[in-house]
């Protein structure tokens, strides 16, 4: 299931047949992976799929029912405060205490993290730039907005240059453009340690992660490239096309393209005389350009594109297709 | 040690940057000053006896407010989740946060300090009474914080964290009380008096300062502080 790594250091984050029981509700089941040095990986799943617990149990918050959680090589049940000291911890509601300063509040986490004191200024400075908080450094908590509040709480996870970041929703209440900031930050970070992502916006995925693994009911469904999970999800893809053309012509010339299995024609609505065209080809190069071609040389074509597989209808797959697991 | 002291830097930052710490001692200071006017204007004697006693009856009632926050506040505010997943142990974040709120105990005692003016200047107070009777409302109060903080752990509510410390406590203010309804050769009856609160610091404020009653107020903050540390490695 692991997608190959070139070099494989030793990873920072292991997951082996880890289960969570609350009384006799299980939460999270017989979950393993692991993540290396280098890598961000995707942790998707629908709200209450086990997500947050599985977090908990990696930040040391709460400790697995069965199984092994390695963080950093530390054994998070019998050694979970020499881990915390090489994680950064975001959970999904940004811990602060609303009447300190940001710098009164981040200088209290720096300290516990056992930044040195003559480091401290630097290593403010250095969170406050990367996570773009420096307006309201001098700030009270509580008269932050939601946007700001995150970013402090992103702030907070990245002191002490910790070598494993486990981020809990961690673009949840920002606006585009602090989005964008928030994964080049992630971005950035992965490329020298280890990040575990959370969430449920399907495209930051795509964008930041190089793996992906998606978890439902408390089950590990799959974990892989997102390239590599769009790859084994359709055998054979798809190309839709806008042309005008009387649909029983189109549609035979369609099928009449070698390696074209399937065609559907619908009228385009409102456009006189467009017709859209779905065509199911097979997985080869070549066949969009024979597609072109034919329709092209007798018709008018204005548009040909090629259907892939979104991590959203992967996404949807997985947790559809997964077991239905009543809640024990 | 460096992460207990961060804790109790950042506890006592929050008392103070909060409106509770400066209500709570304007209350308790104005109630001493009442009950030190009553006493002693209306006694004439230059003593603080029925102050100190006045003193530990208000500290019943602002101590639940001065320890519901402890944890109880850091869990409403998703803040305990942050406590315990830093390099942390939870006997630093207890003793950090207890000794936060140590110091705002002694904020108050030192208020009070005023008082002893007017009974210096106007009379001959017996120092070492009143030193006694000081030593005892400190560790009285200490015993109070050490259970308040514990009843805190164990709510994620406030009130309910600040109600149970307040029943908590009163039991163990009036259980002397029960003395009088045992018989004299009872064991109860000893038992009943070492757990009452009151009955020790009677002592201090008769200017005794027993070793006994010293370590019953220690040994109820160690017991309280410990369970409290237990509990929140138990409840990970």
């Amino acid at each position: 299931m692991l997608s190959p790594h070139v070099t494989s250091p030793a990873p920072l984050i292991e997951l082996e047949s880890v289960s969570k029981r609350y009384g006799s509700r299980t939460v999270v089941h017989d979950l393993s992976f692991d993540v290396r040095k280098g890598e961000v990986v995707g942790f998707l799943g629908p709200n209450g799929a086990g997500k947050t617990t599985t977090m908990r149990m990696l930040a040391g918050f709460t400790a697995a029912t069965a199984g092994r959680v390695r963080v950093a090589g530390h054994d998070m049940a019998t050694d979970h405060t020499a881990a915390a000291r090489r994680i950064g911890y975001l959970p999904e509601r940004p811990p602060l205490y609303d009447t300190l300063e940001v710098a009164g509040y981040l200088r209290f986490v720096a300290k516990v993290k056992g930044v040195p004191r003559a480091a401290m200024p630097g290593e403010l400075d250095r969170v406050a730039a990367a996570c773009r908080i420096e307006p309201v450094f001098r700030r009270e908590i509580y008269k932050l907005s939601k946007g700001y509040r995150q970013r402090v709480g992103l702030a907070q996870a990245l002191l002490g240059a910790p070598d494993v970041l486990l981020l809990d929703e961690p673009t949840a209440g920002l606006d585009p453009g602090q989005i964008q900031e928030t994964r080049e930050v992630i971005r950035a970070f992965g490329e020298d340690h280890a990040v575990l992502l959370s969430t449920h916006i399907l495209p930051e995925v795509t964008l930041i992660c190089r793996r992906v693994a998606i978890i439902h009911h408390g089950r590990l469904l799959a974990i892989d490239s997102p390239a590599a999970l769009q790859r084994a999800m359709e055998e054979t893809e798809r190309v839709t096309l806008e042309v005008t053309a009387p649909p029983d012509d189109l549609r035979r010339a369609l099928l009449g393209v070698d390696g074209v299995s399937g065609a559907e024609v619908r009228a385009a609505a409102g456009r006189n005389g467009v017709m859209l065209a779905d065509c199911r080809i097979e997985r080869r190069d070549g066949v969009e350009s024979a597609i072109a071609r034919t329709v092209a040389g007798r018709w008018d074509l204005h548009r040909l594109e090629r259907q892939q597989a979104t991590l959203e209808t992967i996404f949807l797959k997985y947790v559809h297709e997964a077991p239905e697991d009543p809640p024990v | 040690m460096r992460g207990t002291l961060a804790v109790y830097e950042k506890e006592v930052a929050t008392y103070f940057r909060s409106p509770i710490a400066y209500f709570v001692v304007a209350v308790f200071l104005l109630g001493t000053g009442y009950f030190f006017l009553y006493n002693v204007f209306l006694s004439g004697d230059a003593t603080m006896a029925g102050t100190f006693q006045s003193m530990g009856i208000l500290l019943l009632t602002v101590v639940p407010v001065l320890s519901m926050r402890l944890f109880a506040g850091e869990a409403t505010g998703g803040t305990l989740e942050l406590l315990m997943t830093l390099p942390l142990r939870p006997w630093q974040v207890v003793l950090g946060k207890y000794l936060g709120a140590v110091t705002i105990l002694l904020v108050i005692t030192a208020g009070t300090l005023i008082d002893l003016v007017p009974l210096y200047l106007f009379g001959k107070p017996e120092t070492t009474t009143i030193l006694a009777g000081y030593i005892g409302f400190v560790l009285l109060g200490m015993a109070c914080l050490a259970i308040g903080q514990l009843c805190s752990a164990l709510t994620q509510n406030q009130i309910i964290a600040a109600v149970l410390t307040a029943a908590v406590l009163l039991a163990l203010w009036f259980v002397g009380h029960l003395q009088n309804f045992q018989a004299p050769t009872s064991g109860l009856r000893d038992l009943f008096a070492y757990l009452s609160l009151n009955l020790h610091f009677v002592d201090f404020i008769q200017g005794l300062v027993r070793t006994e009653a010293v370590a019953f107020y220690l040994a109820i903050c160690a017991v309280a502080l410990t369970l409290n540390a237990g509990y929140l490695e138990w409840r990970r």
